[in-house]
């Protein structure tokens, strides 16, 4: 930490607003970037970063509210005006020009040399603009091959040879590794020298407190707080990002937990997560928080065969199991409920009746492999009715049902694998808070008929009001299993951001 | 600032550039096939297969061109066979009426009229949102439909043209022993080189890469996206009008059907010659030597005996197949070794394939 800016204010967001649907995005926000400051921006995942970039690099325009640069209203209409501005953003996947050499990269969209493109002056340019980062890259390659760092490398350059002044780096490292890490943060320091101001948002806590000079705590759209960083406990801050009121959650009611019914250990994949060991009982619910990234999502779709583990074992009943493809799993009788629904958990033109029976569509199958359609349709109906799935019609295509109606869609689907382990991974995230209820109310109701459920969540007072046990991940290792009852927000929180 | 920094690059040696590669195996291919046919067919390669072939490969070579203009933004103009119709059509019939009318005119109205068309499919394309593939699927039909309507049933025919339509087609620039270099393959020679350089040298061809390379990141990075495919459409068109001057002038009789089937053709010969279907990547100069090849592989077919005309289109489609799956296969390598060089070069390891820290499982 070298001092604490009191420059003028460079970039100025103040009481802005923004909605979507029924979802506060963002709400009366204020924030102040100075010049030369290294500013970190932490939250929960839908507190509502995503959006404030989003809006400083004229993706979305603000409800309300105004910002200003350099006292200039600065209100930029798209990604290419805010950089001409001076504002730019580097996202975790950066996003580069393959089969362009390295300095056409650096300086596409800006070569004021004239009509004609000079070749070796852009390259000399360019490379001695990597070599103020310690990049040593010759310039006149293809961009196809770098690695993450490089690409990240290359869009510093480009972003120097801007002249940006407000640089936001949207989770820059969670592609990177430890030593790539520290060639990034020194490139960061050289771009703060030079007078920039740097947005930095990650996950990561102890990144946070090497690198920023402030930091912003934001929660559920809200700004919650701007301090100096040297002002900042590790306590204080997992306090500010967690604290909401789990009252408002559904209650689980009592059950019996039966037998264990899944043991896995020592599951691993390479390079995703490793050593992962616990098991799962029946009726019970046993919750995985952590951050997105944290490997979480990952395990499920081990599980179920999609990315298969390749190291450790997975019991079912005793017996071992190997799952190398979704259909491996569900002849096990394992299920897994995607969390994005509209990628691959549902087919959206489709009939909501279509895509109850996709996954099961064998059992359908009458002479001559057709299809019975009147089974498929009562079935439908029957799940329709015991979830509450709103829709004008059966034949109605999902796509055009609510987020809350789509996700009992897409329950109805597995249960009606008839699933003796169910994987959730997000089930309530995007839905308005009446089929968020119903889910929660669900749930317990599949516990309770001896269901063993896996819950993953990145909603801490959801996964820890819904579930037996909570296990926490955090960079692909499982960091503890709590007693649902006996953790608590700031706990859990602490462990998925690895503060002590 | 001081050139210093640029001498402390590590450079990484010397690297094969997949475009360069690709533009002389192209050339090697040619010449192998050449002397495998040789054993084969009588008087071959001699300077009448050479006329032969340099006054045939013209249309296509320069529909290849516009073509890969297009496929380099990641679109494609399935419309050009249709467009060498309508213009040679619409030449034919100027030249019908106007007798007195020269080739400078001619290659104008049909390079005018090709951009008209050309802008249509631009307008579709870049600023209605339609994909490519179905804009010019349209018109396609569109424009021979039209072009059959403006026809009337009626077709050109060489006794209305002046008699230079057809010496044109033969007008020789230089002869050496029976070689002959036609004019109509210098001005084919002419097109390459021009947009040989364009596309390497001028900003705008170099953002027409960057655009179909990464559209999303070139939209990022501010260049005007609509615009510049807009142009290439035109460019493509234009360029479809000049092949129709040629096909005029090479075939003399225009009917309603003149000039299907050079779409696909044209897209052969671009992504024979390396330029890749998912845009980004590829030469006009490959995009030549692939049609150079494919017509020559069509040529020296013909000629020999064992082979019934009946397989000559398979065995064609066969040779792209191959060559398309080589393509993808050398890309590959010579990616994933350039990505080893700029690890060596920056002094980096092998990449990372576990990133984990200690760390156990605990019941709590």
């Amino acid at each position: 930490m070298d001092r604490v800016t009191d420059e003028a204010p460079l970039l100025v967001i103040e009481g802005v607003s923004k909605r979507f649907g029924a979802t506060q995005a963002l709400s009366d926000v204020d924030l102040t970037l100075r010049s030369g400051e290294i500013h970190a921006l932490v939250g929960e995942n839908g507190a509502g970063k995503s959006t404030l970039i989003k809006m400083m690099t004229g993706i979305y325009a603000a409800d309300e509210g105004e910002m200003t640069l350099d006292g200039q209203p600065f209100a930029p209409r798209n990604a290419a005006e805010a950089q001409q501005l001076g504002v730019a953003a580097i996202y975790q996947e950066p996003s580069i020009f393959p089969d362009l050499s390295v300095a056409e990269n650096i300086f596409i969209g800006h070569q004021d040399r004239g009509l004609l493109v000079n070749q070796q002056a852009m390259a000399r340019d360019a490379s001695q603009i990597l070599a103020t980062l310690d990049v040593h890259i010759d310039p006149r390659l293809p961009a196809a091959g770098l690695t993450v760092a490089g690409q990240q490398a290359v869009e510093i350059a480009k972003a120097i040879s801007l002249d940006t002044r407000v640089l936001i780096m949207d989770e820059p490292t969670a592609a990177l590794s430890a030593h790539e890490v520290d060639r990034l943060f020194r490139q960061v320091r050289q771009l703060k020298a030079s007078g920039a101001a740097i947005l930095f948002i990650t996950h990561r806590l102890e990144e946070i407190f090497a690198i920023s000079d402030r930091i912003s705590v934001f929660r559920d759209g809200r700004h919650i707080s701007t301090r100096v960083a040297a002002d900042v406990t590790e306590d204080s801050l997992v306090r500010e990002m967690v604290g909401r009121d789990p009252a408002d959650f559904f209650a689980r009611t009592e059950h019996h937990e039966g037998d264990p019914v899944l043991r896995v250990s020592g599951l691993g994949r390479t390079g995703v997560f490793a050593d992962i060991s616990f098991e799962l009982r029946r009726g019970e619910v046993l919750g995985f928080a952590g951050l997105v990234g944290a490997g979480r999502t990952d395990v499920g779709l081990a599980l179920f065969g999609v990315a298969p583990a390749d190291t450790g074992s997975i019991e079912l009943d005793g017996k071992e199991l190997t799952i190398s493809s979704p259909g491996d799993a569900l002849r096990h009788g394992i299920a897994y409920l995607s969390e994005d629904r509209r990628r691959s958990g549902l087919s959206l033109p489709q009939s909501v009746t279509a895509n109850i029976t996709l996954a099961t569509l064998k059992r359908y199958t009458a002479r001559f492999g057709l299809l019975d359609a009147a089974r498929e349709r009562s079935d439908a109906e029957t799940f329709r009715q015991r979830l509450g799935i709103k829709t004008p019609s059966l034949r109605t295509p999902v796509g055009q049902l609510s987020g809350g109606n789509q996700q009992k869609t897409m329950l109805a689907k597995w249960l009606n694998a008839e699933p003796r382990i169910l994987v959730l991974d997000e089930p309530t995230r995007g839905i308005d808070v009446g089929a968020k209820a119903d889910v929660h109310r669900f749930i317990d109701e599949l516990a309770r008929s001896g269901m063993g459920i896996i819950l993953i969540s990145s909603d801490l007072p959801e996964v820890l009001a819904m579930s037996d046990r909570v296990a926490v991940m955090r960079e692909g290792v499982l960091r503890a299993i709590f007693r649902g009852a006996r953790a608590t927000q700031e706990e859990v929180m602490a462990l998925a951001v690895g503060a002590e | 600032m001081t050139t210093d920094a640029s001498a402390a690059i590590a450079r990484p040696r010397r690297f094969p550039q997949p475009d360069r590669i690709k533009e002389i195996s192209l050339l090697g291919m040619i010449a192998f096939s050449m002397i495998v046919f040789s054993f084969f067919i009588d008087e071959y390669p001699g300077a009448r297969f050479f006329d032969r072939l340099t006054t045939s490969v013209v249309i296509v070579a320069i529909l290849a061109v516009g073509q890969s203009i297009v496929i380099i933004t990641r679109n494609v103009d399935l419309s050009v066979g249709s467009i060498v119709g309508f213009t040679a059509y619409l030449t034919g019939d100027f030249l019908a009426t106007f007798g007195s009318a020269g080739p400078i005119a001619a290659i104008g109205i049909a390079i005018v009229a090709g951009a008209v068309l050309g802008s249509i499919n631009g307008a579709l394309v870049a600023f209605g949102g339609v994909p490519a593939i179905i804009a010019t699927l349209g018109t396609l039909a569109v424009f021979r439909t039209a072009m059959g309507l403006y026809a009337g049933g009626i077709d050109i025919t060489v006794d209305r043209l002046p008699d230079w339509v057809l010496e044109f087609n033969q007008r020789s620039v230089l002869t050496i022993g029976g070689f002959d270099l036609t004019l109509i393959f210098v001005i084919t020679i002419a097109v390459v080189a021009f947009f040989q350089w364009f596309l390497a040298r001028v900003r705008g061809g170099r953002r027409l890469y960057a655009i179909g390379s990464n559209p999303d990141a070139a939209s990022q990075a501010g260049l005007p996206a609509a615009r510049l495919i807009f142009l290439a459409f035109l460019t493509s068109g234009a360029l479809a009008g000049l092949a129709g001057f040629m096909y005029l002038t090479r075939v003399g009789t225009i009917s309603a059907a003149a000039g299907a089937g050079l779409e696909l053709r044209s897209v052969a010969a671009a992504v024979v010659g390396g330029v890749s279907i998912l845009g980004g990547s590829g030469t006009v100069l490959g995009a030549f030597l692939g049609a150079l090849l494919l017509d020559e592989l069509r040529l020296s077919l013909i000629r020999l005996p064992a082979i019934s005309e009946f397989w000559i289109e398979a065995a064609l489609g066969a040779l792209i197949l191959v060559a398309v799956v080589l393509d993808a296969t050398l890309r590959k390598r010579l990616n994933s070794r350039w990505a080893a060089e700029v690890r060596r070069s920056i002094g980096e390891p092998a990449p990372v394939t576990q990133g984990i820290p200690e760390g156990g499982s605990a019941d709590a």
